[in-house]
């Protein structure tokens, strides 16, 4: 037969969450998938075309999903019922894979029977061979197929075997006839009880002993917090030297540009606007690549629910699940990941508040703000003491985004939370491979979500700096600061002043304020070209100095502690970015949820700016 | 949803830890039962209470299918059990 005359087989792998789907979607595709772009799909559903034999097939990674019958349209189980019953209906050549635990056979057989009620062919993937024979548990691969009346192979992703396998089992099912198959009239408990039997082992498990531990109220708790805290020292120490080797590059490739443009404004347009935004994406790029590496080997270990399990009571209290511990932590590096990671939240209203209070948690992008004015205002405090401003900042963040919840779930997104019902899976030892390609997916998303937010805040910012307020001539050998205190932003930060004295912030802290309003990164570049200090992100001495012996008209200090306090609290507290808001946008499908964010945390960070600055003032005397 | 909790029921959330029994019905929110049996525990299953999270966190139980789930205290609360008389 003619290629033409064999329609391509979509091969779809469903199954539950853990049964090992992802590792042998790896194994089957090689690492060649793509997201798909499927319409009306918001979640990446991995797709990856290829040859087996004579035939064209396409492999498709859907979400993990425990029943066809639950949940919204926007969970997982939704999103991989929809899409199956689309493809039944397309009339396409196709065929539905489950990926089934064989350590779970009677948990994965009623999926089975739900997927067997479908228009499609259906073909089961026996997995975790190796973890099932640890366990004793010995499956009758061929009396289980014989008693469904289904194809059925059993495989090991970590065996390069299980490809051809896999595919093998698919294409034979494709060409069944489902009209044929009769309704699945077999029971779950009875079949697996009948075909997959479990020894009975001595001692405890691996994952019951490590769970003695891990789990333990004291030593689980112990280890918890540890390995947050080596989590977060791997994201600082280890993401800072890539950040420096990715700075250097897009340095020099701004002296290059430089070099090439005659005309200052479209150098600096070039270098401060556009090289400036992709300099600060890819900034936070080994950040990100780090916590989505950490994220998923807890994950993919199975410790992430041990996470889930250890802090449920204490959100709990807050109106959230221990499920949300995942996006607040992710949220430390970024929000914009964070809040795509709120879909493992089940609960609508809870997922609503955590996209909320995301933004308050402690992103890097405000870092070098904090670093900025702990150099500048803590300059003679030992490093101990500048340490734990540090980590009261972060304490700071975690605090707020907290109460937020508390308050947000009496106030605004009223109702129980829904009780938390996790799955605890066995430990499992995670591949690299499988690993690496969660990350650099992760990276390219963060790239292309983030990166073109910023470009675009990036370019506007620069305007705002550069253009003169409408009426003023800037003279043509005007300084960079000059410049920017004849531009719009500075009018615009002169306007304000007034309300903002309340806070201690005058026109040029309003200037970096204005120009952190799209990306919060940018205020420590912007205050360096207003006090014409050039290089100020990289080295923020020069300017932390500056800042410290500015004096005002009369010779007072023009800022002091309770200017940097208040400066440090709006900070914690304002959502200044641009892609948060374009995230929440995608997320909630309105403007609504995104502006109301934007309206309570300037409100909040300014009033709070205000108090903190009063009470310092009168502490400091 | 199989209506109120009976008086003088037992419930998973008073199964003590290593303690065995048999859930016989979901006295829970109608959403909550359909969940509770797609991830694998529903009426006839045999649960272990393997631990209880610390002031008043969830449990962690095995069920006969071999799955382990953490369950929400108040909603054990909701799930009734007889003791299961195979102990093992």
């Amino acid at each position: 037969m003619s290629d033409d005359a064999e329609p391509r087989v979509v091969v779809a792998l469903v199954g539950r969450p853990n049964a090992g789907k992802s590792s042998l979607f790896n194994r089957v595709t090689g690492g060649g998938a793509r997201v798909g772009n499927f319409p009306g799909v918001t979640v990446d559903v991995l797709s990856a075309r290829m040859r087996h034999g004579s035939r064209e097939v396409e492999v498709v990674d859907l979400p993990g999903l425990y029943s066809l019958t639950d949940g919204d349209d926007d969970t997982d189980e939704g999103i991989t019922r929809a899409w199956l019953l689309r493809l039944a209906a397309s009339g396409a050549r196709a065929v539905v894979v489950q990926v089934l635990d064989a350590t779970q056979v009677a948990l994965g057989l009623r999926l089975t029977r739900e997927l067997a009620a479908l228009p499609l062919p259906v073909a089961l993937a026996l997995t975790q061979r190796d973890a099932a024979e640890r366990a004793g548990v010995r499956v009758d691969v061929d009396g289980l197929s014989a008693d469904l009346g289904l194809p059925a192979v059993s495989v090991s992703a970590r065996d390069p075997a299980a490809r051809g396998a896999v595919l093998d089992l698919a294409l034979a099912a494709a060409d069944l006839d489902e009209r044929a198959r009769p309704a699945p009239a077999w029971d779950p408990d009875a079949v697996a009880a009948h075909r997959a039997s479990r020894a009975k082992r001595d001692g405890p498990t691996l994952t019951a002993r490590l769970d003695a531990v891990l789990l333990h109220p004291v030593l689980g708790s112990v280890c918890f917090v540890a390995l947050m805290a080596a989590l977060f020292a791997a994201v600082f120490l280890v993401a800072d030297p890539a950040t420096s080797v990715l700075d250097a590059a897009t340095r020099r490739l701004g002296a290059l540009a430089s070099r090439h443009l005659a005309s200052p404004t479209a150098r600096s347009f070039v270098v401060d606007g556009l090289l400036g935004g992709a300099g600060t994406v890819l900034a936070f790029l080994p950040q990100i690549v780090i916590l989505t590496v950490a994220m998923e080997l807890l994950d993919a270990s199975g410790y992430l629910s041990r996470g889930v399990f250890l802090v449920d009571r204490a959100l709990r209290a807050v109106g959230l699940s221990g499920r949300a511990f995942v996006p607040l932590l992710t949220a430390h590096a970024c929000a914009v990941p964070a809040i795509t990671a709120t879909r493992i939240l089940r609960d609508p209203r809870e997922r609503l508040v955590a996209l909320l209070v995301l933004p308050l948690t402690t992103c890097s992008a405000r870092v070098p703000t904090y670093g900025l004015l702990i150099a500048a205002f803590f300059a003679g405090r030992s490093a101990w003491a500048k340490s734990l401003v540090f980590v009261g900042l972060y304490a700071a963040g975690v605090v707020c985004s907290l109460v937020a919840a508390a308050v947000l779930r009496r106030l605004v997104v009223k109702g129980k939370p829904l009780p938390l019902v996790i799955e605890m899976p066995a430990y499992r030892a995670p591949r690299a491979v499988d690993v690496a390609r969660v990350a650099s997916r992760a990276a390219g998303r963060f790239v292309k979500e983030v990166g073109t937010t910023i470009m675009v805040v990036s370019a506007v910012l620069w305007a705002l700096l550069t253009v003169p307020v409408p009426g003023r001539v800037v003279p043509a050998d005007a300084t960079p600061s000059q410049r920017i205190e004849a531009s719009v932003a500075a009018g615009v930060g002169r306007a304000i002043e007034p309300v903002t004295r309340a806070a201690g912030f005058d026109w040029r802290i309003n200037v970096g304020l204005v120009g952190s309003f799209g990306a919060r990164e940018v205020m420590v570049g912007t205050l360096g070209v207003i006090w014409g200090i050039e290089g100020a992100d990289d080295d923020p001495a020069p300017l932390a100095s500056r800042l410290r012996e500015a004096r005002g008209p009369d010779g007072a200090p023009l800022y002091g502690l309770p200017t940097a306090l208040a400066l440090m609290a709006f900070f914690v507290v304002a959502c200044q970015c641009m892609s948060t808001v374009a995230a929440l946008r995608r997320e909630t499908r309105s403007w609504r949820w995104p502006v109301f964010v934007v309206a309570y945390t300037y409100t909040l960070g300014f009033g709070l700016a205000v108090l903190v600055y009063r009470i310092a003032r009168i502490a400091v005397g | 949803m199989d209506g109120p909790l009976p008086s003088g029921a037992t419930t998973l959330s008073a199964v003590p830890v290593g303690g065995r029994a048999v859930v016989r019905a979901l006295h829970v929110d109608e959403g909550l039962v359909r969940w509770l049996r797609a991830v694998g525990v529903f009426e006839g299953q045999g649960v272990t209470v393997l631990r209880r999270g610390a002031f008043g966190g969830p449990m962690h139980v095995r069920v006969d299918s071999g799955g382990e789930f953490a369950i929400d205290r108040a909603l054990a609360a909701g799930l009734e059990v007889s003791e299961d008389e195979a102990r093992g």
